[in-house]
């Protein structure tokens, strides 16, 4: 019998969006170094993803592992220092030693998807190598619109590991990014997830957002009311609910003032803000 | 094989089935006759008159008898109910050796050694006939199942089959009983009432048995020359049809089976061979290693052999019976008759779904053994014995339903077991390497697994993980981390049952019911004698399950009970409530309905849901002493306590559950001193005082009492007790109280008065009482007793009390619920006692705790306020252009450190789902919502000449802001916005791009006119306005799918511009104060909008009674009289009629600008009658009219386009564009 995969459950918490319990689960006893510095670096991604930048960035010391240095780096690029955190990051990338680190490539990868360089993006990602950065660069195929490269990605993904957390989510990803019928086997999946591990906001936000894309936006809204339940500030929440709202004919306005509020930098509210701008240039146009 | 039972005795020669008990006679060559349960494997009599072995015995098909033959000669009737031989039928002249009843005639036939079989009546006792021919001994002789035929078979090597129809046609007709008699003898040689029909010659040697087929005209017979021989017969003639050869010893007994094409056939070579009766083949073979066998017998209903030999007998069955199925949310699949089916348990809907293939061996037990239904691709995996092992996967096409025809190429694969795992993926077990193959649907193994121990069996347990059944136990594994979830000691599983959560698992060995959590943690076990078959979990955390012959009830607890009682074993697959779907062994989907209330009863109990109890003792019969024990038992005294009208009873359950005052009340009723005397030492343990008291006092126990008095401190009732004492003659209750008081003085008394002279004196003398020493010690003159010297006296003073203040205070208990429900008239009682008593126990404030006060607080809901959008303005640039920007300008080469990007070269970005509405449209909803709000505008504007956009914006913003989701991918990456499109389908095709869903749609357009009509009715005006002119902003971006549905728009446009045109109107009106002229002109043109009934009654109403008011009579009476047509109500109608009499003939006192005979439109600027025939212009998008002069205006009806402005016309579906 193959040896049990002790980082199996921290890193189905991470990746489902359950950062905290993956913060609180990292205890995982008998790892040897490699899965002790996977771990790590999954804990201070988790502690990225749910806003702790400041932490992160005083708990790793400049001693820490590469792969470590790179999720600091993340923590830099997103507390606000993003042009200082490019440029060590160029650095570290142009180091022979450390720049085909997959951890650095992936933070590489994530930060130059931030600055819209989708092109300098996959220069560091297109290789692939872990399962991370396979799944990153579907999600940027998707953003590029070019959902043919982004299914090659997760045909390689389903060679190494069909069953896998990740490969499950990008097939969703991608299945969400087509459309059609692919939307009920993206359905399927965020369902398998929902019985298989505790229900997370990310995965009642994916169903939600299947249901809407199926046009049942009833059910989408019970989904979305449960993940508010559980997280009332998470910004995906609000944004989907505003637009699951919007359809439903029914008022928005409170959660959208709370989403600009809370995440003046989410993509709805940019959208929102420059609609309002784009109007008031069209109406000079068309006038 | 399956063995069901087995039996160690002396030979077994005859044999025969209980036709609907689970008994069996077993005869032995001992002569004894063994009755057996072989269900519950015991003996349940014995029979032992017979002299010498007994090789044939018969139960009787309806009535308490059996009969038997032995080598005695005597054929015994037997009842086995009173378990005496009834008679004896004598005649027969050597060893008998086979006995049946007739299934309807009063008939036995019996065959011996004499070389004839004779049938007897056994209601008149006597031999009707002799049937003589075969020239040895007959070995067996018995009648045909439906027709008057009797076969028997003898060592003469023949087998004869005799036809007795005479002997039926005369038992029919009892005239002749006489005639009968004297018929008798010339029977005896050769009569005629039973004739040789056929004589089968072709064994070689001398034969054992013979058989009837149950239906087809065909025997079986068994014979010394190791042969089994089948013929047929027809009116005329019987032949040999076929041998089959294969044992290797003397064939003892052969018979068809009843419901299988098979022959069963036994033989002293020690075996058991099934032939397939139509193919004469053998299928298989049972040995045993020392016994001969020397009888078979076939259950008449049931699929049940039974086969005796040298050291016993064996109740079998050839296969399994259990049909095959898996329950999936509201159906369950099963086999049946080689056909996939299922059945929907709400609508009781039984499907055929697809024919299943039929296995290619022909051998025992290849039936569809599991099967395993994935409902997302409603495939189905069978497993069967096939092959040693083997699965078959179905995909079932979801309109194939009732498609009987439909038959495709399973995929197939050995293996022990295989089930659904998850979406696409199956397990099968490959018990030679101890792994599991996980596979997909296209049969292709994706994964490999070995298992943490031994498996002999998998089973599902939630998404990703097996059940694998070990030897002595079973565990949880799952696939993907190779991580055991759970184990549990748990030996040889049979069949594992989830509830519905996924919580809780039920796994059924063969005598055993192991209830466990999702990790496997053991929660109870249950032992059965008989053996499980099957369960499934009821709503409620119930699991209910069968044995053989019971339906039972498991609670999460483990507390167990029967709620019925079986005649077939059933396979329970789902309970809804009180009914229980099961399947019998032919797969036929039946409803057992079953009384749930004493298990709910005892569930409700346990999860302390007192209320559902309540509720389940006023409306039902439950209180049986059954419930009350299980109450006492499982420790709800107190709630056992509200069942009970006998006192006693009461009385013991009050005081188990410590309520005192309900033991004060039965111990009144019942008033004998031992239950005061328990009830004592109860009050006294709670330290109710009141109630010791009473108690004792009502036993008159007046030393205990007494006592009591002291240690609580009363001492002036300690001087009463003294008092009573006596009175009573108690010189020793005087005395002790005396002592209790501390009264000296009353001690001499007592001691005086008692005679006790010395004693007295000597007390008084302690104590320093020296006048009354004195006085003593002149009584007692000589003898006055000396005292003892050198002690210190002490003063006896009784110890003071801790308290002298009544009762005990006790905790404050929260009453039961049962106490305010159901015990209104023991408080009653109570508190007469409390009066009577004249305790102080009776206080007890009433605490019951409102329950329902914690539910008060309910959810509060949202605030229906139609908040306007906090629209700021922001900094950011075009929104649409964060994608289009990034040119390909992957061209240039990165001249990074990194070899990897040398070679590589990012795609350019495709196009994003916006664009593409935006191209394959010229919708303005949906270029509103792809964000390009320029072309929506210049589109809205070619079309319905709008210029006005400001009003649009909201809806713009919305709809932009609506098109797209959100979707959270990877941790920290930025989200992936995803356009939301109209019109999904399951068969959509991916890829292929549908229009925008948009946030505005035609029947929220109704919802909305709906709401304005009633603003309208309620007279709410700008209300309504304001409803109405949302509909009519909104109605420029919506898209409709038909050609209908613009014509549907397009009216909708109409009924609205009416309605926003007349409420402008007479919003103007109110405003006009003074101009009474001009207010009821504005009246008058509301009337002219086209309107509701409902509305224009109301318009009309207010129109005419403005009119009537000014004196304008003729107009009034025209309002008048179309109110009239309009179907007003009875106060409109009464009113309208006053209205047309007053004013009928009468004239207008002004002159109004409304003549109604001509017909007008009214300016929907300058609200003046436009009659036809006059110049007007019209508002392109909204249609309303105005005078020539607003032309180039904006229209003040929509707000929206310019009035006279050159437009297209409205587009609002695809389909105008084709």
């Amino acid at each position: 019998m193959a040896s049990p995969d002790l980082l199996f459950n921290l890193r189905n918490l991470f990746y489902l969006g359950a950062y905290q319990a993956a913060i609180n689960n990292s205890d995982v006893p008998g790892l040897d170094a490699d899965a002790a510095a996977e771990r790590d670096a999954i804990v201070f991604r988790s502690y990225v993803a749910l806003g702790s930048y400041q932490l992160v960035i005083s708990e790793i010391d400049s001693s820490a592992a590469t792969s470590l240095q790179a999720v600091k780096l993340l923590a830099l690029y997103l507390s606000g220092d993003k042009e200082s955190a490019i440029v060590s990051l160029k650095e570290w990338l142009s180091d022979s030693a450390v720049g085909s680190n997959p951890v650095l490539r992936l933070i590489a990868g994530i930060i130059f998807m931030h600055e819209q360089d989708y092109t300098e993006a996959l220069k560091h990602t297109h290789s692939g190598g872990t399962l991370d950065l396979h799944a990153l660069n579907v999600q940027i195929f998707i953003k590029m619109h070019r959902s043919d490269y982004a299914e090659k990605q997760l045909k390689i993904m389903q060679q190494i590991d069909e069953d896998h957390t990740l490969t499950q989510l990008a097939n969703a990803w991608l299945d969400i990014a087509v459309g059609g019928s692919k939307i009920r086997e993206a359905y399927l999946i965020f369902q398998d997830f929902a019985e298989k591990y505790p229900m997370t906001g990310m995965v009642l936000n994916g169903k939600a957002v299947c249901c809407m894309h199926m046009g049942s936006f009833d059910e989408a809204e019970t989904l979305l009311l449960e993940a508010l339940n559980k997280d009332a500030k998470d910004p995906e929440t609000l944004a989907n609910l505003i637009v699951c709202n919007l359809h439903l004919g029914k008022p928005s306005s409170r959660y959208l003032s709370q989403l600009k509020l809370s995440h003046p930098d989410h993509v709805l509210v940019k959208r929102a803000v420059s609609a309002e701008d784009n109007f008031e240039r069209a109406l000079q146009a068309v006038a | 094989m399956l063995t069901k039972f087995e039996t160690k005795s002396n030979r077994v020669k005859g044999l025969s089935f209980h036709p609907r008990r689970p008994w069996i006679l077993a005869s032995l060559h001992s002569g004894v006759i063994q009755m057996w349960d072989y269900r519950m494997g015991t003996l349940l009599d014995r029979f032992d008159e017979h002299d010498g072995p007994v090789r044939g015995v018969h139960f009787h098909a309806t009535q308490p008898l059996f009969v038997s033959g032995g080598d005695d000669y005597k054929i015994k009737v037997w009842n086995y109910k009173t378990h005496r031989c009834l008679f004896t039928l004598h005649g027969h002249l050597d060893y008998i050796r086979t006995v049946q009843f007739h299934h309807e005639c009063p008939w036995i036939v019996s065959a011996s050694d004499d070389q004839t079989i004779r049938i007897w009546n056994w209601q008149s006792r006597t031999c009707v006939a002799v049937l003589t021919g075969h020239n040895h001994y007959v070995m067996c002789a018995s009648f045909h199942p439906k027709e008057d035929l009797v076969v028997s078979a003898s060592l003469d090597q023949t087998v004869r089959v005799w036809d007795i129809s005479a002997l039926r046609k005369k038992s029919v007709s009892p005239a002749d009983d006489i005639l009968r008699l004297t018929q008798m003898n010339t029977d005896l040689f050769g009569g005629v009432d039973a004739v040789v029909k056929y004589v089968l010659e072709g064994h070689d040697r001398g034969v054992n048995w013979a058989s009837f087929h149950p239906t087809l005209p065909l025997i079986v017979s068994g014979a010394d020359d190791r042969q089994v021989k089948i013929w047929r017969m027809n009116d005329t003639k019987a032949w040999e049809v076929d041998t089959l050869r294969g044992h290797m010893n003397n064939v003892s007994c052969v018979m068809f089976h009843a419901k299988q094409d098979i022959i069963v056939s036994n033989s002293e070579d020690k075996s058991i061979r099934i032939w397939d009766a139509t193919k004469r083949t053998g299928i298989q073979t049972f040995r045993r290693e020392h016994d001969r066998f020397w009888i078979l017998s076939a259950h008449p209903e049931m699929n049940l052999l039974a086969a005796g030999h040298d050291s016993g007998m064996i109740v079998f069955k050839l296969e399994r019976e259990r049909p095959a199925f898996s329950v999936s949310g509201d159906t369950v699949f099963y086999v049946k008759d080689r056909f996939l089916r299922f059945f929907e348990f709400t609508t009781q809907k039984e499907v055929q779904l697809a024919p299943i293939r039929r296995p290619g061996s022909v051998s025992l037990n290849q039936s569809p053994k599991t099967l395993s239904y994935s409902p997302t691709e409603n495939a189905v995996l069978i497993c069967s014995d096939v092959d040693g092992g083997s699965y078959e996967l179905y995909i079932v096409p979801k309109d194939s339903a009732g498609r009987a025809d439909y038959l495709q190429d399973a995929k197939k694969g050995a293996g022990g077991s295989a089930v659904f795992v998850a979406r696409n993926r199956f397990a099968v077990l490959e018990k030679s390497s101890n792994q599991v193959l996980v596979r997909n649907l296209k049969n292709e193994i994706v994964k490999k697994s070995p298992l943490p121990i031994a498996t002999d069996a998998i089973y599902y347990a939630g998404t990703g993980s097996l059940l694998c059944k070990a030897e002595d136990r079973v565990t949880i594994f799952d696939l993907q981390q190779r991580l055991i979830l759970g184990e549990l000691q748990a030996p040889s599983v049979k069949y594992v049952v989830w509830s519905s959560d996924m919580e809780s698992v039920a796994l059924l060995s063969k005598h055993a019911v192991v209830i466990a959590n999702k990790k496997l943690v053991h929660r109870c076990t249950l032992h059965e004698t008989i053996r499980v078959k099957s369960g499934a979990w009821d709503e409620n955390g119930v699991f209910i399950y069968t044995t053989l012959n019971h339906i039972k009830y498991c609670l999460p607890n483990g507390d167990s009970g029967i709620i019925k009682t079986l005649d077939v074993p059933i396979y329970i697959t789902r309970v809804i409530g009180n009914n229980i779907f099961c399947l019998d062994r032919d797969g036929k989907n039946k409803l057992v309905t079953v009384d749930a209330s004493e298990y709910i009863f005892k569930l409700a109990l346990l999860r302390k849901r007192y209320d559902h109890v309540m509720s389940m003792i006023k409306n039902s019969q439950l209180c049986g002493q059954a419930v009350i024990s299980y109450l006492q038992q499982k420790g709800f005294p107190e709630v056992a306590l509200h069942f009970v009208k006998d006192e006693k009873t009461r009385f013991n359950l009050a005081l188990e559950s410590g309520n005192i005052q309900i033991a004060v009340a039965s111990a009144k009723e019942i008033d004998d001193k031992d239950h005061w005397y328990r009830l004592g030492i109860e009050a006294l343990r709670q330290g109710n005082v009141g109630i010791v008291e009473y108690a004792y006092q009502r036993t008159k126990n007046f030393e205990r009492l007494a006592f009591l008095y002291l240690i609580t401190g009363y001492m002036d009732k300690v001087g009463f007790m003294c008092k009573i004492a006596g009175q009573n003659n108690n010189l020793m209750g005087q005395f002790h109280n005396a002592l209790y008081l501390g009264d000296a003085m009353k001690r001499v008394e007592i001691l005086e008065n008692a005679g006790q002279l010395p004693l007295a004196y000597i007390t008084a003398t302690t104590h320093g009482l020296t006048e009354i020493a004195d006085r003593l010690a002149a009584e007692l003159g000589e003898n006055i007793p000396s005292l003892p010297e050198g002690k210190a006296r002490s003063l006896l003073i009784p110890p003071a009390p801790l308290t002298a203040s009544g009762d005990w205070p006790l905790l404050r208990v929260m009453r039961g619920i049962f106490e305010g429900g159901l015990d209104a008239t023991g408080k009653a009682e109570l508190e007469e006692d409390d009066e009577a008593a004249g305790a102080d126990w009776g206080d007890e404030g009433l605490d019951i705790v409102d329950a329902s006060e914690a539910m008060a607080n309910g959810g509060d809901g949202f605030d229906a306020e139609e908040g306007e959008a906090n629209e700021e303005d922001g900094e950011e640039g075009g929104w649409d252009l964060e994608d289009l920007e990034l040119l390909p300008e992957a061209e240039t080469p990165k001249n990074a450190g990194n070899a990897r990007s040398a070679v590589f070269v990012a795609p350019p970005p495709g196009m994003p789902v916006s664009l593409i509405w935006t191209q394959k449209s010229s919708l303005a909803g949906e270029h509103a919502a792809a964000g390009n709000f320029d072309t929506a505008m210049r589109l809205l504007s070619r079309q319905l000449g709008i210029k006005n956009f400001a009003p649009l914006k909201p809806l713009f913003l919305d709809l932009h802001m609506g098109s797209h989701s959100y979707l959270h991918a990877l941790a920290t990456a930025p989200i992936i916005p995803v356009a939301v499109e109209k019109g999904w389908s399951e068969s959509a095709s991916p890829n292929v791009r549908g229009p925008p869903a948009l946030v505005f749609t035609f029947p929220q357009m109704e919802d909305r006119l709906k709401a304005a009509y009633k603003a309208t009715t309620d007279g709410k005006f700008p209300e309504a306005l304001r409803q109405f002119l949302s509909i009519l902003h909104t109605i420029p971006l919506i898209v409709v799918d038909s050609r209908r549905e613009v014509d549907e728009v397009k009216e909708l446009i109409e009924i609205v511009r009416e309605y926003v045109l007349g409420l402008r109107m007479e919003l103007k009106r109110k405003e006009l104060r003074d101009d009474v002229n001009r207010q009821q002109e504005l009246a008058a043109y509301f009337t002219n909008c086209k309107l509701q009934r409902v509305h224009m009654r109301l318009v009309l109403g207010s129109a005419m009674g403005l009119c009537y008011k000014q004196k304008n009579f003729a107009t009034a009476e025209h309002f008048a009289r179309m109110l009239l047509e309009n179907n007003p109500n009875e106060a409109q109608a009464r009113r309208a009629r006053q209205v047309q009499q007053q004013c009928s003939g009468k004239k207008d006192s002004s002159e109004l600008n409304y003549d109604y005979r001509n017909p007008f439109v009214v300016c929907g600027a300058t609200y003046v009658p436009i009659y036809r025939g006059q110049k007007d212009v019209s508002c392109p998008y909204c249609g309303s009219r105005f005078v020539p002069s607003i032309e180039g205006q904006l229209c003040t009806i929509c707000e929206l386009a310019v009035v006279g402005a050159d437009a297209s016309g409205l587009v609002c579906s695809p389909t105008q564009l084709r």
